[in-house]
């Protein structure tokens, strides 16, 4: 089976296009969707089998990034996506995706899916918005579907308002028990596994997020968000040191992500 | 003005895992832009919402809406200065600021929607934001009205201000909501032509309408042509005279910016230099068009050329490539952040609007400031230039990123010269199928008489008015706030993604942008194509009612696109505006009957025959002298090897040559996920790239280059070496990357100080000659490199007076270059890879360090006393394009480990540039370079700016292969990539220059570093 993927559009969504690139590099099929499609019922959630929300600047960040957008799928699309996490589908949100999730409360999410918010993400400590070249460590215990078997890439963070940050830090230290917390900014001059909690300096943290917190999973490791964009660098050539480097040319870093997503649906479904 | 009934307030739960990073920006703005230190700045969102809402709405919209739960504190209808809790301590002071009625506000806007999402069925809601900055810890000496200047713009702000006294009362800064005030629409005026010249005049000063007596006389004549009159009676027009609607439809459409006057006027030439006495019938259509026309008659890929909102090449059998730049260097001046906000989107709307629609895929943005550290006076009316700066650069960034197009290029130019008019220049790239699915070719737009006028986007206001004929003026202290705007990247990202959508739909007929003139120029210049077009303003959706006619008709409110649709398609194209939530309004149709007609309902408002609109305007006759300006020669002073480093190391930090990584890299330059040589590049991410090169098609390796040169220094010499010097420069930054050097094209952009002869301008004739020789530059060397000019722009008024005092812009052209590239994999980037590779400087160096910036650095450091005299460079175009073709191949063959420019203060420069990308040094023997040119001394061999020289590595065991590909080329090795951190040069045997890189490197990013990281 070759799974379909729901890629959400409009309302200043800007990343549409290479994350449907990105899910058919993977195996997948992609189609851009009008959250104003879904909202009236034109098609049905239903029928996709992995929803991406991607980045862009949804009604230009204005009053928190991916807050609007964020109550209009708690408002609008509240069932539908309820419906489709419950059923086992993959979610993913990248950069203001994941903004997204996170306002509207899918993300770190709990068991009933209650769409309450728990956790945000501030401005950067730097002030502004910046668009630069990171590396991530993947948390190796963790169950998050999208993630199984990465050790480290190198994506591009592209985001003024990317600091993970939370009101309750036993919250923090339960979603790290449950495996939730599952990419994190690391040196890259260090030996993987290095992943730590102490937050590192500005820039190999862009944002000083709290334990270096990059991206999270809900608890049942099907949804999943993150700030960087493991998009962006699909292919080899869009990579920032690719002319540094002895490469066959290819596949990218991040294009595993999205493999495991569409690996996990044909086995699954 | 009313008062909100109720309102909002946010901020951040400051501590110390969560700062308030709004605040610390602005306390390290102050201090960095006006050295005001201030202990501590907090900094709060006000939302005032008028209308009918109940308690328990407002107190829902605070958490659910305006304030995030997780990270901020908000209260509804008090303050939150108020509260104990939030502020424990009495600020010293408290400023809010928040728009002027009229103003685009963004953030009100998307509140206002956040609101309906909440409640579906509330109506009459209106919302405003305003943000509160609180002070704690102001030193006694701070004005705090100067300091509220420092963080708004009376054009387009207003200010309220808490002093300490009035903090310690608990009397809070409370400003109105900014209702509009009501207008009343005017009717209809006839304005009567038959007086005398000086009444003429009178009449086009006043009115803002920048035509000049002979136009305005070509104008009175129209009306005094029988048979005109007896076909204006027959539609119950004044007979005899104009409309104010005729009127000021006739001074956008021949408003120097949408006819440019200057480049079609007959100019006569003379040489005091040669003895040449010529006229030029035209320098766009003799130095531009022609030129362009006699490549097009060689090459198949040129599809669309200078007729329409950009520039189309087919980049191969599927797809085409389209650029256009334009500058907004007036509304930019007098508000910086907004001005060039609509810069950017704007430019992204002449993409849109080309032949059925293109997708906007990269910006390219170049400004042009007064140097940011400048301390002398400073003529009332204007901005600092850091301020133009810092705002120019937050409006490009908030309307590049917030439409999701990468800014994949630029540049920053400073000179004094430009505090008067900072130059924005905002470029962009789009791209386009070939063809449609229903086999048209989508860079060909197919009107018919009938087809269904639409305007699309946002609606008409007072914003905006007389922004084109304002632009063909120079800047004074009466300039209109109401030709600024502030764009709306939001609403203009729905219409782009509706409008694409539609264009694959097969559903546009034809399509061209509102910007400069608004409807009158779109509208008025689609008619052309039909054979006219009748237009009814009474159905122009409008931000608020009582506009009259010729306002609506000429109005530039951003964000909006016209759009011809046939009458069977309406339907569908109206229900893909329904999805998009995007307004899509008939406004009239396109018809042949050889008339531009706008109507207000019933009632007729202006007849204009086309051709009249069109080609009435008469051609501008103009004198143009050349003599060769005298400069004092550069006084060099005694410099050892160490003091050559020092000297490096300061031309480093002129702000030039300074790194601008801190200002590049808040542009999202990678959306898209196409972009292959990137802004930044080297191992740290910060090394300078040359061209950048997109992969626009997702997993393709078919790439886009794109360019810019840019030199306005050497004018001062002259402007032909100007000119010849920025499209070399755009060229060798393209052969940098490896350009496919058989599929480029490019785009002039000038922007000039006033070149007509005149009591203002007394100097008019030799900045004319400067204008011709520039075009004579563009002629030649385009000719010579094969690539055409598919598009360009020029902005001729860049002078500004005040207190009496006029500050012209050196003469300025911006040539952009895309070029094709055969496989991005191959692409070359500029730092140097590995120790031990070998470093070769390609092309010949001469005695060419006439306007350099060594020379002006020295002229600076000497108050003067040094001048900037010397042979500028000159242009060999055989030598340098054979030279480019071999390197090119060179780097097909994957034989260059790096490639970088020689430009600005030189080859020394260079080197350091590839070094940063590589944490490395280079130790470098220049003793060859001599042998090109005898006069060559080693200030010329290590800061002259000789063009056509490329600095490259390679590995070692490429170097016979290389040197071989070379023969016939000046390729001169110079030495190798060391791992240390010194840069040493060498000449005949004896060091002339020697520096730390780590001291280089500090010197080179501690110029322009704008702030905190």
């Amino acid at each position: 089976m070759i799974p379909k993927v729901a890629v959400l559009s409009g309302f200043g969504i800007n990343c549409e296009m290479e994350t449907i690139a990105v899910f058919e590099m993977a195996g997948a099929k992609a189609d851009k969707i009008h959250v104003n499609k879904l909202v009236s019922r034109d098609i049905n959630l239903e029928d996709y089998d992995i929803m991406a929300v991607p980045g862009g600047f949804s009604f230009g960040d204005h009053l928190g990034s991916g807050r609007l957008m964020g109550n209009r799928l708690r408002f609008g699309l509240r069932e539908q996506v309820r419906n489709f996490v419950k059923s086992g589908k993959p979610v993913i949100g990248i950069c203001n995706g994941f903004q997204v999730l996170v306002k509207m409360g899918l993300l770190p999410g709990d068991d009933d899916i209650s769409f309450t918010q728990t956790a945000s993400l501030a401005l950067n400590d730097s002030g502004h918005y910046e668009n630069r070249w990171v590396t991530l460590e993947f948390n190796s215990k963790s169950h998050c579907i999208w993630t199984k078997g990465m050790t480290r890439i190198r994506v591009p963070v592209r985001h003024g308002e990317g600091k993970f940050v939370t009101t309750d830090k036993k919250l923090l230290d339960a979603w790290s028990e449950a495996g939730q917390l599952v990419v994190k900014y690391v040196d890259p001059s260090s030996k993987y596994p290095s992943s730590s909690d102490k937050v590192l300096p500005y820039p190999i943290s862009p944002n000083q997020s709290w334990r270096n917190i990059a991206g999270v999973c809900d608890p049942s490791g099907l949804v999943f968000g993150l700030m960087p964009h493991p998009e962006a660098n699909h292919s080899t050539w869009l990579g920032a040191t690719w002319t540094r480097e002895n490469i066959e040319h290819g596949e990218g870093e991040g294009l595993q992500i999205f493999k495991n997503a569409v690996n996990y649906v044909t086995e699954n479904f | 003005m009313a008062t909100p009934e109720n309102f909002v307030e946010v901020t951040i739960k400051e501590d110390t895992q969560l700062p308030d990073s709004r605040g610390k920006a602005i306390k390290e703005m102050l201090l960095m832009d006006h050295q005001i230190n201030i202990g501590h700045v907090r900094v709060s969102l006000k939302y005032d919402i008028t209308g009918d809402l109940s308690k328990s709405q407002l107190n829902k919209s605070v958490y659910e809406l305006f304030a995030d739960p997780i990270i901020e504190f908000a209260t509804a209808n008090s303050f939150l200065l108020d509260s104990r809790e939030i502020f424990p301590q009495s600020p010293d002071l408290v400023i809010q600021v928040g728009f002027k009625p009229g103003v685009t506000d963004n953030a009100a806007h998307a509140a206002l929607d956040g609101f309906n999402t909440l409640f579906p069925t509330l109506n009459g809601i209106d919302i405003s934001c305003s943000k509160t900055y609180m002070f704690w810890g102001i030193s006694s000496g701070v004005d705090p009205n100067d300091l509220a200047e420092k963080l708004y713009n009376p054009m387009i702000e207003r200010v309220s201000i808490s002093n300490k006294d009035m903090c310690l009362n608990r009397h809070w800064p409370k400003l109105d909501f900014p209702q509009r005030p009501t207008l009343v629409q005017q009717p209809s005026q006839t304005v009567n032509l038959e007086v005398t010249d000086e009444e003429l005049i009178k009449i086009s000063e006043k009115g803002l309408l920048a035509l000049n007596l002979k136009e305005m006389k070509t104008i009175q004549e129209n009306y005094r042509d029988p048979q005109v009159r007896s076909a204006r009676k027959a539609l119950g027009l004044p007979e005899n005279a104009p409309t104010d609607a005729e009127l000021e439809c006739l001074a956008q459409t021949w408003s120097e910016h949408c006819s440019h006057k200057i480049f079609a006027a007959k100019i006569h030439h003379v040489d005091h230099e040669t003895g040449e006495d010529v006229y030029i019938d035209s320098l766009f259509k003799t130095y531009i068009m022609k030129p362009t026309l006699d490549i097009q008659s060689k090459v198949d890929w040129l599809l669309s050329i200078f007729h329409d909102n950009s520039g189309v090449i087919a980049w191969n059998d599927s797809w085409s490539l389209c650029i256009k730049a334009e500058t907004h260097n007036s509304p930019s001046a007098l508000d910086p952040y907004g001005g060039a906000m609509t810069g950017i989107v704007g430019v992204n709307r002449d993409i849109l609007g080309t032949g059925l629609g293109a997708r906007p895929i990269a910006n390219t943005d170049v400004f042009c400031f007064g140097p940011p550290d400048y301390s002398g006076r400073l003529p009332e009316g204007l901005f600092h230039p850091s301020r133009v700066f810092r705002g120019v650069h937050a409006g490009v960034r908030a309307g590049g990123n917030e439409s999701g197009i990468p800014t994949i290029n630029g540049a920053i130019v400073f000179d004094e010269r430009y505090l008067g008019k900072p130059l924005v220049y905002c470029g962009t790239i789009g791209i386009m199928p070939r063809r449609l699915s229903d086999g048209r070719q989508s860079h060909s737009k197919t009107p018919q008489p009938g087809n269904i006028i639409y305007m699309v986007g946002g609606r008409v206001g007072s914003d905006g008015i007389h922004g084109a004929t304002f632009s063909s003026l120079e800047l004074t202290e009466d300039s209109p706030s109401s030709a600024v705007q502030i764009g709306d990247p939001i609403t203009q990202k729905k219409m782009i993604d509706m409008i694409l959508e539609a264009r694959d739909l097969g559903l546009i007929q034809v399509i061209t942008d509102n910007g400069a003139g608004g409807l009158s120029s779109s509208v008025g210049e689609l008619a052309e194509l039909t054979g006219g077009a009748d237009l009814d303003l009474s159905a122009v959706p409008l931000k608020q009612p009582g506009l009259s006619k010729w306002e609506i008709l000429v109005s530039e409110s951003q964000e909006r696109m016209t759009v011809g649709i046939n009458s069977e398609d309406c339907e569908e194209f109206e229900k893909l505006a329904i999805l998009h939530e995007v307004e899509a309004t008939p406004v009239g149709k396109f018809t042949d009957s050889g008339a531009f007609v706008v109507r207000y309902g019933n009632e007729t408002v202006a007849h204009l025959p086309i051709s009249f609109l069109h080609d009435g305007c008469p051609q501008l006759q103009l004198e143009s002298e050349w003599q060769t300006p005298h400069h004092n020669p550069i006084l060099f002073p005694e410099a050892d090897a160490i003091e050559m480093g020092q000297i490096l190391s300061r031309l480093m930090a002129r702000p030039n040559v300074a790194s601008k990584e801190w200002w590049v890299r808040s542009y999202d330059h990678e959306v898209i996920a196409q972009s292959v040589i990137k802004p930044f590049c080297g191992i740290n991410y910060d090394a300078p790239g040359d061209a950048a090169v997109i992969a626009p098609i997702q997993g393709n390796t078919q790439g886009a280059v794109i360019s810019n040169g840019i030199v306005p220094r050497y004018s001062d010499i002259d402007s032909y070496a100007m000119a010849a010097a920025s499209i070399d420069e755009a060229l060798r930054n393209a052969v940098c990357v490896g350009v496919d050097l058989d599929l480029i094209a490019g785009l002039d952009n000038f922007c000039w100080p006033d070149p007509v002869e005149s009591v203002k301008t007394p100097d008019g004739r030799y900045k004319l000659a400067q204008l011709v020789r520039a075009n004579r530059a563009l002629d030649e060397v385009c000719r010579a490199y094969n690539l055409p000019c598919i598009s360009g722009k020029d902005s001729m008024k860049n002078d500004a007076t005040l207190d009496g005092e006029k500050i012209s812009v050196p003469p300025t052209l911006l040539f952009s270059l895309i070029g094709n590239h055969s496989d991005v994999r191959k692409a070359v980037s500029s730092d140097f890879k590995e120790v031990g590779d070998m470093i070769y400087l390609v092309g010949e160096t001469h005695q060419e360090l006439g306007a350099s910036e060594l020379a002006f650095m020295f002229r600076d450091e000497s108050k003067g006393r040094s001048g900037i005299g010397g042979q500028v460079p000159q242009i060999d175009t055989s030598r340098n394009l054979s030279l480019y073709r071999s390197l090119t191949k060179a780097m097909s063959n994957e034989l260059i480990s790096s490639a970088h420019d020689c430009s600005d203060a030189g080859l020394a420069a260079a080197v350091a540039e590839c070094c940063f990308g590589c944490n490395s040094g280079a130790d470098l023997d220049i003793s060859d370079l001599f042998n090109s040119d005898i006069k060559l001394d080693n200030w010329g061999a290590l800061f002259g700016e000789s063009l056509g020289r490329i600095l490259v590595s390679i590995k070692p065991e490429n170097s016979q292969i290389f040197e071989k590909l070379m023969e016939g080329h000046e390729c001169n090795y110079l030495g190798t990539v060391k791992s240390d951190d010194n840069i040493r040069i060498t000449s005949s045997k004896k060091m002339v220059l020697s520096a730390s890189m780590s001291e280089l490197r500090d010197s080179w990013k501690g110029t322009l570093n704008g702030g905190r990281d």
